[in-house]
């Protein structure tokens, strides 16, 4: 004989709304649930982290940004003031250029008149904005040529190129006209010496 | 579904079985969970902490009328407890019979609760509640009878001192069932099985004669001793004489009884004893099924 029942018989006064237990299988609802929590805690927490990081991040970029802006800004400010200084070098170089005088150049043209040769009007005009350029407007009463390149030659004695040049020769008289620039003789020797 | 559905699903109670759900064993209701057991005799009160694991603690014992004493130590039994809950064996008001030929349909256990008529038939009373153990190979079966107001009086009395009762069994019917479980271990007819079975629980006392697997006699009293042991002896005395001789004798008893074994083999002189008692068996038996 086997007697195998061991449960105990309850007297108690049942209560009618007894529930079974739910399926084990179920607990994996509240556990996902715990789950997500974690996950979410987790989640936020790095995204918390990671905003602080790009927070410092763009607050490091905005000094950077504010810097790099002044730096630029005094750059600037030393070109402009630079600029300024070139303007006033160029100023004093061209007051150097225009006040350079031009008697020697008259008396050159004049020398350089033959004998059958004669000037009948001469015209030397100095540009307000490239005072190194001097128009020169020559009427000689000639009838060759040979008496300009003589000029133009002893001109050139005088460091001054001629640029530009027009003639016109008519009835015994020679109209010339040409743009005188002076090259210094220095700085050819300098670019010499440099080259 | 509710807030409280909600909250016993977020904390798992939802799939551990209520508290009072009869279905389940004490360890699946209260995994860890402080109880109590209580022992309810005609004038005694005994008591057992149930720890969180399940071990029972010391035994306290009041010799009084069980109302007043709980009355008197609810506080200390309820700091015993963590939500009040208690198991308790009731020892008195109650009858073990020996019955034939009833009913052994397939749902007779939950039809004893709900229809008993249906499975006891012409036996069934009004007022009472009872449990049945089959015997397998023959047609007899052991009815336990409960006085069912008694029942309901020791729920107002536990509810009143402000505890919640998840259990309420009987103490010898339990260990009777134990001990007819740990004998009757072989399926089948081929190896019979005879003893004589003695069952003592807080006052109680129950023997049951097992022939060749054959239940022939029962006997059940409550309220028969409390220190001294002789209406025991006097109990089973007569017994000697309708056993077979190579019957053996059975004891269990809800703690170890000092000198019982001796007195018993003096009334039943050249029969084997074996002692099936433990110090706490029956709160252990509670808390385990």
């Amino acid at each position: 004989m086997q007697i195998t029942e061991r449960q105990i018989d309850d007297f108690k006064s049942d209560r009618k709304d007894i529930t079974p237990p739910l399926p084990m299988v179920l607990r994996l609802v509240p556990l996902l649930f715990y789950c997500s929590i974690a996950v979410t805690v987790i989640l936020s927490s790095i995204f918390a982290i990671q905003f602080q990081l790009a927070v410092q991040k763009r607050d490091s970029h905005k000094t950077q940004s504010a810097s790099l802006v002044t730096q630029t800004q005094d750059a600037r400010n030393q070109r402009t003031a630079l600029e300024a200084q070139v303007k006033k070098a160029t100023d004093i170089q061209n007051w150097v250029a225009g006040s350079r005088p031009l008697e020697p150049l008259l008396v050159e043209i004049t020398r350089s008149m033959g004998s059958r040769s004669l000037i009948l009007d001469l015209r030397l005009d100095r540009e307000a904005e490239n005072p190194s350029q001097i128009r020169m407007g020559l009427s000689m009463g000639t009838d060759s040529t040979k008496q300009l390149d003589t000029t133009v030659e002893k001109i050139s004695t005088l460091n001054y190129r001629a640029f530009s040049p027009t003639q016109t020769l008519g009835r015994g008289m020679l109209d010339y006209k040409a743009t005188l620039v002076y090259k210094d003789p220095l700085s050819k020797k300098n670019e010499e010496g440099s080259q | 579904m509710n807030k409280i559905d909600l909250k016993s699903i977020l904390n798992f109670s939802a799939f551990r079985s209520e508290p009072d759900d009869p279905s389940a064993s004490w360890k699946k209701r209260f995994p860890s969970e402080k109880t109590v057991f209580f022992g309810l005799g005609r004038a005694t009160l005994s008591w057992r902490a149930i720890s969180r694991s399940g071990t029972p603690g010391e035994l306290e014992t009041v010799r009084a009328d069980p109302k007043e004493a709980l009355t008197q130590s609810a506080e200390h039994i309820k700091s015993l407890t963590e939500h009040g809950w208690c198991a308790a064996s009731l020892n008195t008001r109650y009858v073990i019979s020996l019955e034939t030929n009833l009913s052994r349909r397939a749902g007779t256990g939950d039809m004893l609760k709900t229809n008993p008529r249906g499975v006891l038939g012409g036996r069934f009373e009004r007022g009472k509640r009872y449990a049945l153990t089959h015997n397998p190979e023959t047609n007899s079966s052991i009815l336990l009878t409960f006085d069912e107001d008694q029942i309901r009086k020791s729920e107002a009395m536990f509810s009143e001192a402000g505890l919640r009762v998840g259990r309420f069994c009987c103490g010898a019917y339990v260990l009777l069932k134990h001990a007819l479980a740990s004998l009757n271990t072989v399926k089948g007819s081929e190896t019979p099985v005879s003893a004589f079975y003695i069952v003592c629980c807080e006052g109680a006392v129950c023997a049951l004669v097992q022939d060749q697997d054959r239940w022939n006699e029962l006997r059940s009293r409550t309220d028969v001793y409390e220190e001294d042991m002789t209406p025991i002896t006097d109990l089973l005395a007569p017994f000697h004489s309708r056993l077979a001789p190579e019957t053996g004798i059975t004891l269990i008893c809800d703690e170890p009884m000092e000198g019982l074994n001796e007195r018993l083999a003096k009334v039943f002189p050249g029969r084997s004893i074996n002692d099936l008692s433990q110090p706490a068996l029956l709160a252990n038996l509670m808390v385990q099924h």
